[in-house]
């Protein structure tokens, strides 16, 4: 609670949200190769605690791949290399002693297309407490499932039919589904990958409208291609721009007065 | 603006507007002229004229800001963009504004009937016009060609303008004290003055704006100010 | 005569194609077409290969029919009533009439010959001559129908349509004939043996003596011995194809790297070539003894044919079926899937049997019920390695033997084609199909029922 209005108050001072205290995440000369392709280059970013980060930029410039890093999906693709530093707390996760599961249990990430696992809804937000072994009886795993569906504003839609397969739900629900199944295991920082990119306004406004609660507790990091989705929901925006990060900085004037011509042209509109 | 939109209508869309917004500009400069034309020349034809022609103003602006509401509907501007239809808004506000002032000296030219003051009152008023038909020009100029440098001059120099104002006040307070019977008229042409007045610093919000649109950022040095009219004239005169 | 035909009607439809295409084409000049000028055409070829081909498929087999009966009546009429002798005097009649005929022919037979040769000679270019006429009939129906207006592409695409048709309907046609005629010869040897028995004896002997006074002539027509034969050696064979194939599959497709993956996948196919013959020599000359020794050497009763090492063998048969199949399965599944899971903090192991089984579940289901009709009608290897005695046991290490391998036996050699042994085989096969019907309906339903919508 009290973060939000840290973050409210230093919005009013003009300071970056959230970076007066320690990033969450810091990245230091992050270089990414998919075998001979140098897709991201030198990227330096550090990423406030509790709040929304944007990554926006054309199309293939490496926002994903950056995303990726910051779970290690990158580790699931062979002929991926990463170079760099990549610190959550403080902690190098490219550290070998550090363990990719747990890793990944504290950074959570929902796909650009919906993607519930051929299971019930139930089981779709009970699969991380499961393997993560967070519930001791079945009465507290089902705290856990409706209460992250409810953190999901999922609940009131499906709390009678948790047992029907997850595939069978809406699109946009279908969404808040795999988000209700990210933060079923209370990670720190959630990564998002154009979350709303195949979803309705609606459901794309409500996604929004949950991630503003839940920047409240969980450090958010999204990718998205639509500017003014950027603009409504992020408090800082960086913009990739052909595997550099080419300019970061508070969303108001990321979007009123980049610095970078290249972000200016992007932002507006005049990429040919 | 170099580069192009990949949407090339949003380019024209942008041109539209600011195309519109000199034409407002360009009227509401003829009217100022005209209406202290009417003034000095004693010409209520003039000055009927002058107050026809500010509802071509007004059309322009309902113009410009449907035009503005519908590309930010359409196109949701970003940056740059946004700056200019969000500062097109505000000049057409202004340069509205300039055009009111002037109708309101046309009206007076015809309400003063004949009984005017004397030509050598009236001349200051005509100095303080030239002045700001300058900034007017120079501001529209520089938003035109988005020139950062010239706005800022005319932002500067809106000091002469109130320096010019305060004399024309305690010439015209003399002559009131001279003769009562001049206060009628002299009332009116202090007003004139004040209109004038009101229009330099409309000149200086325009060029306010066109920083904005080019900067991105408000203007954050205090501006000189030269106008000591307001309390001064009247108390220690 | 039917190549001329043929030729004739090739003929026909290019130049009717060339004709009704230039014609379109001339006509475009002045009209706005509704069909490009190819489908006009197409419409004149239609137009003379469809009363051509009618002609051929009806004309020709009547043609026949009434050539036949004319020779037979001049030859003798007495042939007609009875099957054989009608055959052996058509056999000499057409072999005569092509100059085949070895030996002296009589005097009614010559005639008859050339009674078939002059009728053969006519008839036929009757057919050639109706076939020219009717195909120009269709052709100059086919150019009076066009016009810039003559909607020729819609014709054109209900004649593919009907095409396409036809080719399914033979699929369909062909597998209700075989069922029909498999089913006829079992009614019939239900008229001789009881279902009842047929379905609940314990016993299957049969071998009917071919002669009334052969000793043990009464056979035994119980299927129960073979039911469990066949269960036994399926469900060895599945036991071991199953879990191998599929961890195989998993690995394939989740664990291996590309490079190991584009050498082994072939290997494995590669076993799914190997003929099933070498398979039995292999099951019945290698691994049954090895079985059989093992077995004595701890003191078990071992059969040197065993249901166990056909069993095995079978099951080694149908690895490549499963495991292929399932890697097919497994691939299918979404990347995003796998995504979601480890994103989750998964494991592989753990993303596999949460995930990707569950999503694959219907296809891997399916690809063993393939796996267990292809073992279920398998012959060559219980034949070779299990043996023919029809037991009733579930021991694997006995000889038992299967549907397929009595119905090899019953029919390899000269037979009887009315006695009840030889019919058993048409009810044995007919029980087969059913078998393996069943299994596949059983396994449309479970596909129905746990298949995922991916797209
Ligand atoms: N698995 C991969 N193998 C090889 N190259 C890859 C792989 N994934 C991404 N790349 C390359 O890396 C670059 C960056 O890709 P990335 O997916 O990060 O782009 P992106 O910014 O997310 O684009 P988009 O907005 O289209 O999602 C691209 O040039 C892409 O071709
Ligand atoms: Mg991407």
């Amino acid at each position: 609670m009290n973060s939000m209005v840290q973050v409210k108050q230093s919005d009013a001072e003009g300071a970056a949200p959230g970076l007066g205290v320690k990033p969450k995440v810091i990245a230091r000369d992050v270089n990414v190769f998919y075998g001979d392709k140098h897709a991201l280059k030198g990227v330096n970013l550090d990423v406030p605690a509790r709040a929304v980060t944007a990554l926006i930029g054309p199309s293939g410039c490496g926002k994903s791949t950056f995303l990726r890093c910051i779970n290690r999906m990158n580790d699931t693709i062979p002929i991926c290399r990463v170079t760099g530093k990549i610190e959550i707390d403080e902690r190098d996760i490219y550290d070998p002693t550090l363990d990719v599961v747990q890793l990944r249990a504290r950074v959570g990430m929902v796909f650009q297309k919906p993607n519930p696992f051929p299971k019930s809804i139930y089981e779709n937000v009970a699969y991380g407490p499961r393997i993560h072994g967070f519930a001791k009886t079945k009465a507290e795993l089902d705290e856990i499932v409706a209460g992250s569906l409810r953190k999901a504003g999922l609940f009131e839609e499906v709390k009678d039919r948790l047992q029907e397969s997850g595939t069978g739900l809406s699109g946009g629900q279908q969404q808040r589904l795999c988000i209700a199944r990210a933060i079923a295991v209370n990670p720190e920082v959630i990564l998002m990958d154009e979350p709303c990119s195949a979803l309705d306004p609606i459901a794309t406004a409500k996604i929004e409208e949950l991630m503003d609660e839940l920047r409240e507790n969980f450090t958010i990091i999204i990718v998205t291609h639509s500017m003014q989705q950027a603009a409504r929901v992020s408090e800082r925006t960086a913009f990739f721009h052909l595997g550099y990060l080419v300019e970061e900085g508070r969303t108001e004037e990321m979007f009123t007065k980049p610095k970078d011509q290249r972000t200016q042209d992007y932002i507006t509109g005049r990429f040919g | 603006m170099n580069d192009q939109h990949t949407a090339k209508a949003f380019d024209i869309d942008l041109q539209d507007i600011a195309r519109m917004v000199a034409e407002m500009g360009g009227l509401a400069e003829k009217q100022v002229a005209d209406s202290v034309d009417a003034l000095a020349k004693r010409d209520t034809t003039l000055a009927q004229r002058v107050t026809a022609a500010d509802s071509a103003i007004d059309a322009l602006q309902r113009e410009i800001e449907e035009k503005s509401v519908l590309t930010i509907a359409r196109r949701q501007p970003m940056a740059v963009d946004l700056r200019d239809i969000v500062g097109a808004l505000r000049l057409a506000n202004d340069i509205e504004r300039i055009g009111d002032l002037a109708k309101n000296i046309a009206k007076r030219v015809i309400a003063l009937n004949a009984e005017f003051p004397p030509p050598k009152l009236i001349r200051g008023v005509e100095h303080m016009t030239d002045l700001v038909l300058e900034q007017l020009k120079a501001v529209l100029d520089a938003y035109a060609r988005r020139d950062d440098n010239k706005a800022m001059a005319v932002w500067r120099g809106d000091e002469e303008i109130d320096a010019v104002c305060t004399s024309v006040f305690r010439e015209l307070l003399t002559y009131m004290m001279e003769d009562p019977r001049n206060i009628t008229c002299c009332i009116h042409l202090m007003f004139c003055a004040k209109n004038i007045e009101r229009m330099g610093d409309h000149a200086t919000n325009i060029a306010e704006t066109v920083h904005y649109i080019i900067d991105g950022n408000p203007i954050t040095e205090r501006r000189p100010k030269g106008d000591t009219t307001t309390i001064p004239a009247l108390t220690g005169a | 005569m039917v190549y001329l035909y043929l030729a004739g009607l090739f003929v026909l439809v290019a130049v009717g194609y060339l004709f009704g295409r230039a014609r379109a084409k001339a006509a475009a000049d002045t009209e706005a077409l509704h069909s490009r000028p190819p489908y006009h055409g197409a419409f004149v070829g239609l137009s003379i290969i469809a009363p051509m081909l009618l002609l051929l498929v009806i004309g020709l087999p009547i043609a026949d029919r009434m050539i036949v009966n004319q020779a037979l009546q001049t030859f003798d009429p007495t042939v007609m009533s009875d099957d054989l002798r009608r055959g052996v005097a058509l056999r000499d009649i057409t072999a005569l009439a092509t100059g085949k005929y070895t030996g002296e022919p009589t005097l009614a037979l010559r005639q008859a010959a050339d009674t078939y040769a002059s009728l053969r000679a006519w008839t036929y270019n009757l057919i050639l001559a109706g076939g020219l006429v009717v195909g120009l009939l269709g052709a100059a129906f086919g150019f009076r129908s066009l016009s810039a207006s003559f909607r020729a592409r819609n014709h054109v695409e209900r004649a593919v349509k009907i095409l396409l048709l036809a080719a399914a309907s033979v699929a369909v046609l062909t597998t209700i004939g075989i069922v029909f005629s498999v089913l006829f010869e079992t009614v019939r040897f239900f008229e001789r043996v009881s279902p009842f028995e047929f379905l609940f004896g314990l016993q299957w002997s049969p071998q009917t003596a071919i002669r009334a006074d052969q000793a043990g002539s009464s056979g035994a027509f119980g299927i129960v011995p073979l039911v469990t034969g066949t269960l036994l050696i399926t469900g060895i064979a599945i036991l071991i194809a199953g879990p191998i194939g599929l961890f195989a599959a998993i690995y394939m497709a989740e664990y291996a790297t590309p490079r190991f993956r584009a050498f082994a996948k072939p290997i494995l196919e590669i076993l799914a070539g190997i003929p099933t013959v070498v398979l039995g020599f292999f099951a019945a000359l290698t691994l049954a003894p090895i079985i059989r020794e093992t077995g004595e050497s701890m003191g078990l009763n071992v059969a040197s044919e065993s249901a166990l090492a056909a069993g095995i063998v079978m099951g080694m048969m149908i690895i490549p079926f499963v495991s292929s199949l399932s890697d097919d399965v497994i691939n299918a599944v979404p990347q995003s899937l796998r995504d979601g899971s480890y994103a989750m903090g998964a494991t592989r192991s753990e993303t596999v049997k949460k995930v990707i089984l569950p999503a694959a579940f219907s296809g891997i289901v399916s690809a063993m019920m393939l796996a267990i009709s292809r073992a279920v009608g398998e012959t060559m290897i219980v034949v070779m390695a299990a043996g023919l005695a029809g037991n009733l046991t579930f021991n694997p290490l006995a000889a038992v033997t299967t549907f397929t391998v009595q119905i090899k036996t019953i029919l390899v050699g000269d037979q009887e084609f009315d006695s009840a042994k030889t019919l058993a085989a048409f009810a044995l096969g007919f029980v087969l199909f059913f078998f393996t019907l069943t299994l596949n309906i059983i396994a449309m339903q479970i596909v129905k029922r746990y298949r995922e919508q991916y797209d």
